[in-house]
């Protein structure tokens, strides 16, 4: 039985578990909430590593994602375009913009196929669920950037930062094309800055609410102004920069943007603001306790804010393991569904309409939050409608491919990707049918099994049991509908 | 409510006879789970029969008012509209000035009946021509520059659920969530495929039953709380299913999704469900090329669709209790474009259909006096018309649910 987080004093909350405490519920529990599923195999083997070295292997570097073939060819392609849309008359420059758009969403689709390929590996899947919750704090959305090339940009950008330490990752990002246009830092003059981004750096990237005030924010604008993009390259054009003296958190100096944010991590503020976030993306809907943030925060802030350090710390700590969080936290869209494709041993097919179009339905777009707070997450992902979703798209995975209504592009992937052998983009019917073949208490086991490790010999076996028993039906359908049913249960929907 | 204790078996009988009667919730019916039993108190004393239902038809796209309401009279619409304007032999003249375009005949004659009120001219300031950002001042009712996460029926629901309805609050007949149902406080809300008649599910969904039968019950639990709305869900939808697919509807309705999401939410509606209002969408009014056959096919659906729903609601004698109220994210731009189309543009007028209002023509006409791709300013602010509905029909304090007051538009007494 796990400790509860009750009997867990602040300084006693981040030791490592002790040796004792890692079984094989502990080991399901870290690759569950670091990645999508968890495996047996993954599972054996976090089992014999232990925690710590477990998390050195899957974070000793971010993978990478090469440039997605539209989007490059969207880079290149893209300054031309608007070039012979500013020349013409309106109606060239309205069709050279709808071709931008028409191009940009393409590319877009090209990049979240590419992406959650990526991320559906299970070597890379803890990685790239780390990039998503990066992405999650320094929101941008394809909405407003309005250009997939800026977006893959932001995300490479942040890939090359993820595991440095964390005011790295701030300058990076006050410097990322994609949040300068997002966040207005484009508009911003000297005589005029615009406090969007300032506001947000402080409210909702690294200090949160009530840790500054307006004033801060007016003048900590004035040091990221002449912050701009150009062509997607940033551009620091001086005679729009305030290099005049500002006020920030009490002190004084003719501070630029980096010398802001230098402030902004001597906050006691700074240390908690990241941690509190983690455990609200992968812990718990209940905040934590202030005075084990603040323990937390103060050896993080001490390390120089290494981003790696507090993976490591965070991902082996008695309060990480408590008996409170094990098996109660919602998964996500994108949890979910990648969870599914591990779980059945899939592969992410190239067809991008129907994927994102249940994301989107699910509540979770991809490169996509709804605004610049980010996904809610927790119950909001929950109603009739996103419940309805989860069930077509884990039916849809149990049964043969739906190839009609492909468009050319999509029938062209979708072959070049049989030609290279991949075909398991759904359930394969010789599987269902192995399973269907034994008998009902060990098909029973085996799907619970599959999907459930933690239930098994429950009285969830038990009632699959019962229904195979007495299913007089075709058993491939009742393996399917058995195998739904697990999918879609609460139990599957929690991890 | 005064003894609740003495209400339980009646409502436990009551859910179990949903189980036997065909509903068919069979691997519940031993344990009548506990959030039934709430919602089954709330729906106590009496039914909620008479009270006044808000259903809002979204024309997604942004509608292009100027050929909705075609301001015949003024020599500024041919100008703006040399390709594209109505003509004259497809113009249902309301006045001198003002004629509904020829598509909207059912409408016309609705107008005609004293059921349906025009507000002309509606928009907000500082106007946003995105459709993701316009739409999203509309659900929110929020100004332009400030984005809101909650929608304002969300927000009524806020103020006027309180408890555990049995029926959801809002049913939607789309795919999405609409952000209007939105609230700060989590609502029961439903959604309907458009062309949903029942029947959907069955066998597969018994083994689900059965999951679902037992488990955890703390609804504050994420595992309980996921059962609860599974649960939820499920019978929700197997009552609706059933509602849908007996329902006979006593006028004949259009073949097409929008009239089809109609005929279900008059089928809620005369089931007695206690849902407050209902989100209808129309998509396809982004009309940039070649307009004119086009939006005149997506009026014909509109009206004919509304005025089926409108003819079906008489015949149940439920047009009393029902008020239908049409929103575009915004209008489009006076002057046509080079593709026989008109671009993102700003205000326009919306319809509002039902028995208790007064009929006609609302607010002021706009001034087309506008340059060569210059848009038009709004008359009437649309949280005018939020607040009219509020006030008036839904009898909330809008002023709680917008933050603010604002003066009330004259279509309801």
């Amino acid at each position: 039985m796990p400790e509860s987080l009750k009997n867990l004093s602040p300084a006693e909350a981040w030791q490592p578990l002790p040796a004792a405490q890692w079984d094989e519920g502990a080991a399901r529990h870290l690759l569950q909430r670091i990645g999508w599923s968890a495996s047996p195999a993954e599972t054996t083997r976090a089992l014999q590593d232990g925690p710590l070295v477990t998390l050195r292997r899957y974070f000793a570097r971010m993978p990478e994602l090469p440039k997605p073939a539209l989007i490059a060819q969207l880079e290149r392609e893209g300054p031309d375009l608007i070039r012979r849309g500013r020349g013409g008359d309106e109606t060239q420059r309205r069709l050279a913009q709808q071709e931008a758009r028409e191009r940009s969403r393409e590319a877009m689709m090209d990049l979240t196929i590419k992406w959650l390929q990526l991320a559906a590996r299970p070597e890379s899947a803890p990685a790239e669920k780390w990039l998503l919750f990066l992405q999650d704090v320094w929101v941008v959305g394809v909405e407003k950037v309005r250009n997939a090339a800026l977006i893959y940009q932001h995300q490479d950008t942040l890939r090359r930062v993820a595991l440095t330490n964390y005011p790295q990752v701030a300058k990076a990002m006050s410097r990322s094309p994609a949040m300068i246009v997002y966040l207005d830092l484009q508009q911003s003059q000297r005589d005029a800055p615009n406090e969007n981004f300032a506001r947000e750096l402080f409210e909702l990237f690294t200090l949160g609410e009530g840790h500054y005030t307006e004033a801060d924010i007016k003048e900590a604008a004035r040091a990221f102004t002449g912050y701009r993009q150009r062509n997607g390259e940033f551009a620091f054009v001086a005679r729009q920069h305030d290099n005049s003296r500002k006020t920030v958190f009490g002190e004084q100096g003719a501070f630029t943007g980096d010398d802001v944010i230098d402030l902004v991590f001597r906050q006691k503020a700074a240390g908690t603001f990241l941690p509190r976030e983690i455990a609200k993306f992968y812990l718990t809907d209940e905040p934590l306790p202030a005075a084990h943030l603040d323990a937390l925060g103060a050896a993080w802030a001490k390390s120089g804010y290494d981003l790696g350090k507090l993976l490591a710390v965070f991902f082996t700590s008695r309060l990480f393991y408590a008996e409170e969080f094990r098996g109660n936290f919602i998964k996500s869209p994108l949890h979910y569904y990648l969870g599914l494709v591990q779980n059945l041993d899939l592969s992410v097919a190239p067809l991008p309409r129907q994927l994102i179009g249940a994301l989107r339905q699910m509540g979770q777009m991809p490169f996509n939050p709804p605004n610049v707070r980010g996904w809610v997450g927790g119950k909001n992902w929950i109603n009739s409608v996103t419940l309805a979703t989860r069930r077509r798209v884990a039916e849809a995975l149990l049964a043969p491919l739906n190839e009609e209504n492909l468009n050319a592009d999509e029938r062209l992937d979708l072959d070049a990707a049989y030609a290279e052998g991949v075909t398991n983009f759904t359930l394969a019917d010789e599987t269902l049918a192995a399973w269907a073949a034994l008998p009902p208490a060990d098909r029973a086991r085996r799907l619970v099994g599959l999907c459930l490790p933690q239930a098994a010999g429950t009285t969830l076996e038990a009632k699959i049991e019962h229904h195979f028993a007495s299913t007089s039906g075709n058993p491939v359908n009742a393996t399917r509908q058995a195998l739904a049913a697990l999918l879609t249960s609460p139990d599957y929907n929690l991890c | 409510m005064k003894n609740p204790a003495q209400l339980l078996p009646t409502t436990r009988r009551d859910f179990l006879g949903y189980g036997v009667k065909g509903v068919g919730l069979l691997a519940f019916s031993r344990f009548a789970p506990s959030f039934l039993v709430e919602s089954a108190y709330a729906r106590t004393p009496a039914p909620e029969s008479g009270r006044s239902i808000l259903v809002l038809v979204q024309l997604a796209g942004g509608n292009d008012g100027l050929n909705t309401l075609v301001p015949h009279g003024d020599p500024a619409y041919r100008r703006l509209r040399p390709t594209i304007g109505v003509p004259d032999d497809q113009l249902l003249k309301i006045d001198d000035h003002l004629a509904l375009h020829s598509a909207c005949a059912p409408l016309h004659r609705l107008l005609q009946d004293g059921r349906l009120a025009i507000v002309q001219n509606v928009g907000y300031p500082n106007p946003n021509r995105s459709h993701f950002r316009s739409t999203e001042i509309w659900e929110s009712a929020s100004d332009a520059n400030e984005t809101l996460s909650t929608g304002w029926l969300g927000r009524y629901f806020d103020n006027a659920c309180a408890g555990k309805p049995a029926d959801p609050c809002g049913v939607h007949i789309s795919n999405e969530l609409p952000q209007t149902f939105v609230g700060e406080q989590p609502h029961s809300t439903f959604g309907l495929a458009p062309n949903d008649r029942g029947g959907r599910g069955g066998r597969s969904l018994a083994l689900t039953e059965q999951l679902l039968a037992d488990g955890p019950d703390d609804p504050h639990h994420n595992a309980g709380f996921l059962r609860h709305t599974m649960m939820d869900a499920l019978v929700t939808e197997k009552r609706f299913q059933r509602v849908l697919g007996a329902y006979r509807p006593s006028a004949e309705y259009p073949a097409n999704p929008f009239a089809a999401s109609l005929r279900n939410v008059a089928a809620l509606i005369a089931s007695g469900a206690s849902t407050r209002v209902y989100f209808v969408s129309l998509g396809g009014f982004d009309t940039h090329a070649n307009q004119p056959n086009q939006h005149a096919n997506l009026l014909r659906t509109l009206a004919e669709g509304l005025a089926a729903f409108q003819r079906d609601l008489d015949a149940h004698k439920l047009n009393d209790q029902v008020l239908t109220m049409t929103f575009s994210e915004f209008g489009r731009r006076p002057s046509e474009n080079e593709s026989r189309g008109t671009d993102h543009g700003t205000a326009a007028p919306l319809f509002v259909l039902g028995s208790g209002l007064k009929a006609g023509l609302h607010g002021t006409a706009p001034d087309l006096g506008v340059d060569r791709n210059q848009d038009l300013t709004f008359s009437t602010d649309f949280r005018s018309v939020y607040a009219t509905v509020l006030e008036r029909w839904l009898l909330a304090d809008s002023a709680k649910v917008l933050g603010e007051r604002h003066a009330l538009s004259g279509f309801l007494r």
